[in-house]
């Protein structure tokens, strides 16, 4: 035990337990609910039952797709705290061309899934071009691009580009044939699943044995040897920061032709942020994510059911991955962001 | 007067209004950057301080014990960031973001526990117009006296250094680690003004998201400010300026979300405009680790 916590996953696994099961009992006592008791709920609403153990995975798909891009950008050096927008934003595409757009089968999906992609790949530009042409750091303009994105999909949904009348905050339904297929019947989980699970496998191989992947990591270990090796360290940057909104713009797309079938507003309680705490559990490695997402899947899935049966209030999940967050802070600093 | 003049003058004091929580945020982050910590925080420090406030106004039924208690929060607040950011040396931009996280969760939970509800609290006796104003002149007056203190006393010649150079700041006996810590306390108190000013000042109560980004617009006003007190208040006038704007704007009709995002926009083209023009004190987001 003591051999295992000298080593550094183990004292990282130990400090999320910590997190967890520490601060969550806690806050748990203060709302006057036993942790035998709260814990029961969190685990019986995420496990207890397979339409129960679905709706996990769902959470866990719809954390896997931005936490992987924010591990992308953060392998490359740079902390993308804008997924929650560039998700937003893919949605939106994904919702509004789906609805508009009535394409057969074959060709419907790829769209809707394409859309979002580049919507979201679009808004993780800007910071990217801000930080590699101008030099702006990227945390500010990733911040900010957030808020423009509510506001912006708010205004775009209910005003230019209503689909629904009476200022509604939704676009039209996705038509039959541009929702991703459900892989269990009565639930909300579809083949987002199996997608998500092949892109954390395509970004461990990109990551670990191409050119791009090395580069994109030497651009983030070592920038100044990066840069005397010959790597176009502003290049790199945008790309990685197209990149990684891309991926949270899909899965914003697998959300809305997955699970709700039409773009609103309220379509991310806080994805993009809560996978920054899943993306730094996973040691930043796709496949080490997927485990991580699947943890936090299930506290977001748990969460209402210990809120409803146990009276604890959700909130203590947020507060729990924040904490997480800053307790895994140190296991990796970004070495270029002064470069900027 | 005319109702040209009118509009005028209500649009500027709408911006002192606006402006005002913004100045003491991006005071706060002056402080922690030039000692060498960037918060990433001051949002959620801004979350603590208007929700500590409001608790401690309603339960003791004195709006300035609300505001003290605010203060204090925001300083513990801060005090959490400055430890894993000295003594352990994290990266301050990760746990920063986790901060916000908490923080604003942790409100959240505290809505439910103490007023047993989800959203807002009740509302609690608040400063008042006097009280307001007081607070609106108290962020000018903290930006002169921080202004001074950072150019012209040993404490603030200090806390430069080792936002500057760590190293040779410590090779002259100044305890950089020590320095830092308090920087970022002391700044965590001052943003937390900020919040207590929404909660108590421009409302009497807390309600969840009530801070709506304004500790990152802080941060960008720090940028735009080119980290010095007196810059970062002025660059907070200007994105408060256009926080009021949407209030003379929207009655011109044009859509209100549009206008909710001038300040984000605006700071984000400042950010965009200003960034490879200015430099941030060399050790600034550099963890420091005694060799």
């Amino acid at each position: 035990m003591t051999a295992l916590l000298r080593t550094r996953a183990g004292r990282d696994v130990a400090v999320v337990l910590v997190a967890v099961f520490g601060v969550g009992s806690l806050a748990m006592l203060l709302a006057r609910v036993s942790p035998v008791v709260g814990f029961g709920a969190l685990f019986d609403g995420a496990f207890g039952t397979p339409e129960e153990i679905a709706e996990t995975l769902v959470q866990t798909t719809n954390l896997l797709f931005p936490a992987l891009g924010i591990a992308i950008a953060f392998r490359a050096g740079l902390f993308n705290i804008g997924a929650e927008g560039q998700l937003m934003l893919g949605g939106f595409a994904a919702g509004w061309l789906g609805a508009q757009f009535p394409l057969p089968g074959y060709l419907a999906i790829p769209m809707v899934l394409l859309g979002g992609a580049v919507a979201g790949g679009a808004w993780g530009a800007i910071p990217g071009f801000l930080r590699a042409k101008l030099g702006a750091n990227e945390v500010i303009s990733t911040l900010m691009l957030n808020f423009v994105a509510t506001l912006l999909t708010t205004y775009l949904v209910t005003g230019p580009l209503a689909q629904t009348g009476g200022g509604s905050q939704e676009t039209g339904t996705l038509p039959k044939a541009a929702q991703i297929p459900d892989m269990l019947a009565d639930s909300r989980l579809t083949y987002a699943f199996v997608l998500a699970l092949a892109l954390a496998a395509v970004l461990w191989w990109v990551l670990k044995r191409t050119v791009f992947g090395y580069e994109l990591r030497a651009a983030g270990e070592a920038p100044e040897a990066a840069r005397r090796a010959g790597i176009d360290l502003g290049r790199t940057a945008f790309v990685a920061m197209t990149l990684s909104g891309a991926i949270a713009g899909l899965g914003g797309a697998t959300i809305v032709a997955g699970v709700l079938h039409r773009f609103n507003t309220g379509l991310s309680p806080g994805y993009g942020f809560i996978a920054i705490a899943v993306a730094l559990v996973g040691n930043l490695d796709p496949l080490w994510i997927v485990l991580a997402a699947l943890g936090f899947g299930m506290l977001q899935s748990g969460g209402v059911a210990m809120q409803a049966e146990a009276g604890v209030p959700r909130e203590v999940v947020s507060l729990v991955t924040g904490l997480v967050i800053i307790a895994l802070a140190g296991r990796r600093a970004i070495v270029s962001r002064r470069t900027a | 007067m005319n109702g040209a003049a009118l509009a005028a003058l209500a649009l500027a004091g709408l911006t002192l209004v606006k402006a005002t929580p913004l100045i003491y945020a991006a005071l706060g982050g002056v402080l922690s950057e030039r000692s060498g910590v960037v918060n990433i925080g001051l949002e959620g420090i801004m979350i603590a301080g208007a929700f500590a406030a409001v608790v401690v106004s309603g339960a003791t039924g004195s709006a300035i014990a609300g505001a003290l208690a605010g203060i204090v929060a925001g300083a513990l607040l801060a005090a959490i960031l400055a430890y894993v950011a000295t003594k352990l040396a994290v990266d301050q931009i990760v746990a920063g973001t986790g901060l916000n996280i908490a923080a604003l969760a942790a409100a959240g939970f505290g809505l439910v526990v103490v007023y047993g509800q989800p959203g807002a609290s009740r509302e609690v006796p608040a400063l008042g117009a006097a009280g307001s104003n007081v607070l609106i002149v108290l962020a000018f007056l903290a930006a002169i006296a921080l202004q001074l203190a950072l150019a012209r006393t040993p404490w603030g010649l200090h806390v430069r250094a080792c936002g500057e150079d760590p190293d040779a700041a410590e090779s002259a006996g100044i305890d950089a680690l020590r320095t830092r810590f308090w920087a970022v306390v002391i700044g965590g108190a001052i943003a937390a003004l900020g919040g207590v000013y929404l909660s108590l000042a421009e409302l009497d109560l807390y309600s969840d998201g009530m801070t709506a980004g304004r500790g990152f617009i802080a941060l960008a006003a720090v940028i735009f400010g080119r980290w010095t007190p007196l810059g970062a208040t002025g660059a907070a006038l200007f994105f408060g300026f256009f926080a009021a704007l949407q209030f003379t704007l929207q009655r011109a009709g044009v859509p209100s979300e549009l206008l909710q995002a001038l300040p984000y926009v605006a700071a984000l083209v400042a950010l965009g405009g200003f960034a490879g023009r200015v430099r941030a004190p060399a050790a600034d987001g550099v963890p420091y680790v005694r060799s």
